[in-house]
């Protein structure tokens, strides 16, 4: 398998051979694919495969269809014996308009144009703010690694660690107790994002961390795996969630089902 | 004035009607009724893109055409569940879930193994792949022509592509 390439770096090179970059994207892409060998044998690949699909026999259009579809036009218009007559007034009617609109809606063509390239521009940058978030969400878990130990407060009590959240943050989640799926809460620490702290949970399986951050909902990033940690994320009405660990994918894939599942009911005092 | 929006694009308003009905019989019918749409619609036409205009019709066309005769085969995201429907589109565009080979031996695909490559993909992605490759229209275009967002245009192609490698690189 190929390494992970970022997201925003995949639509970019796809963007690119599409010629769909403007020219100053292009041209830094271009510097970059210079030094990149990894981007530079994708970009083959994809080469390879464009000449592949167009060499594909194009179908043709067969004898005497396009006659067909005039005679079943024709049998369209007004005067037709059994032919509606709606269309061809309307074509009639619609004839002396359609010069005038031709320089407002080229204008206004122009101008949509316009926003549509840059709709490219803005895809791809909405990607690299996802993947700077999964990056600094891996950069907690391994400072996380580094420190003496990955939380803030220690505690496999979720009833201690929930109000620790509280005390320090607008929005905690739920900290939940996977103990019996194998993930054991070791607790919990304030991570950074952009200029927003975030809660953190921490939890270990067999001599493995699981670092899970929570940030507004509706921000889920792709899962990819970043300087070496697996990243999967998911997101519920009030949070976005974002694993990192060393773990396989398919162990945290066991761990957002756990967690998800584990979510207890708002509590019923 | 039909004459001057519609049939300029017949050829490849036939390629796509083939690509997205699998045979030339079937491509015709949609074609025949997609000109017969547009000639009807055609007072309601104020773009300036004559080309997407006609292939959007094409395009619609074909799929009711598709619902109606063989409804099975379609499956579009409003079919999906919900949970299908949202990993779809959050769906990574490189998706980290598919191998991709590291060579693809094209070499040794031919004509053929494209074509039944292309036939595999999920209508979703044949399509934009078919409108970029071999109708070869712009985003802006293939945004209006699919009436998605053109982030969801770009993250289906890259998807598709990746697809496509996967199914070329198994052949040995």
């Amino acid at each position: 398998m190929i390494a992970s390439m970022k997201d925003s770096d995949e639509l970019r090179l796809n963007a690119y051979c599409d010629g769909e970059l403007d020219a100053v994207s292009a041209i830094e892409f271009e510097r970059r694919m210079a030094d990149d060998e990894s981007l530079r044998a994708q970009y083959n690949r994809l080469l390879s495969l464009r000449r592949a699909v167009r060499s594909i026999p194009q179908y043709d259009v067969p004898p005497g269809l396009r006659a067909r579809i005039k005679s079943t036009v024709d049998a369209d218009r007004p005067g037709q014996v059994g032919g509606p007559g709606q269309a061809g007034r309307a074509r009639q009617a619609g004839g002396t308009r359609q010069r005038s609109w031709s320089f407002q809606a080229l204008a206004a063509a122009a101008v949509f144009g316009a926003v549509i390239s840059s709709s490219v521009m803005l895809t791809i940058a909405h990607y690299d703010l996802q993947d700077d978030v999964a990056r600094q969400v891996v950069a907690g878990h391994i400072r996380g690694q580094l420190a003496p130990q990955p939380f803030d407060v220690a505690s496999s009590n979720r009833h201690t660690v929930k109000p620790w959240f509280t005390s320090r943050l607008p929005e905690s989640p739920q900290v939940v107790d996977l103990a019996a799926q194998g993930f054991v809460l070791l607790g919990g620490r304030v991570d950074v994002v952009g200029h927003d702290p975030v809660a953190t949970i921490v939890y270990k399986h067999a001599a493995h961390t699981v670092s899970l951050t929570t940030l507004p909902p509706g921000r889920s990033v792709s899962d990819q795996a970043i300087a070496g940690y697996n990243v999967r994320s998911w997101s519920d009405a009030q949070f976005t969630y974002i694993a990192v660990s060393d773990l396989p994918s398919a162990d945290l894939e066991t761990f957002e089902r756990a967690f998800s599942a584990g979510s207890p009911a708002p509590e019923v005092k | 004035m039909f004459d001057e929006v519609f049939l300029p694009h017949m050829a490849e308003a036939y390629r796509l009607a083939q690509w997205l009905t699998g045979n030339a019989n079937d491509a015709e019918d949609v074609v025949q009724d997609a000109a017969l749409r547009a000639f009807r619609g055609i007072r309601k036409f104020g773009a300036v893109n004559a080309r997407a205009w006609s292939l959007t019709i094409v395009r619609n066309t074909a799929y009711s055409w598709l619902m109606k005769n063989r409804p099975k085969s379609v499956v579009f995201t409003d079919d999906l569940s919900v949970t299908e429907q949202r990993e779809l589109e959050h769906e990574s565009p490189q998706g980290t879930r598919i191998e991709t080979p590291e060579e693809i031996s094209l070499s040794k695909a031919d004509a053929e193994d494209v074509q039944q490559a292309l036939a595999q993909l999920p209508a979703q992605y044949r399509e934009v792949i078919v409108l970029r490759e071999i109708n070869q229209l712009n985003y802006r275009d293939i945004a209006e022509i699919t009436n998605v967002p053109i982030g969801t245009v770009m993250s289906r192609l890259s998807r598709g592509r990746q697809y496509l490698m996967a199914l070329l690189g198994d052949r040995r």
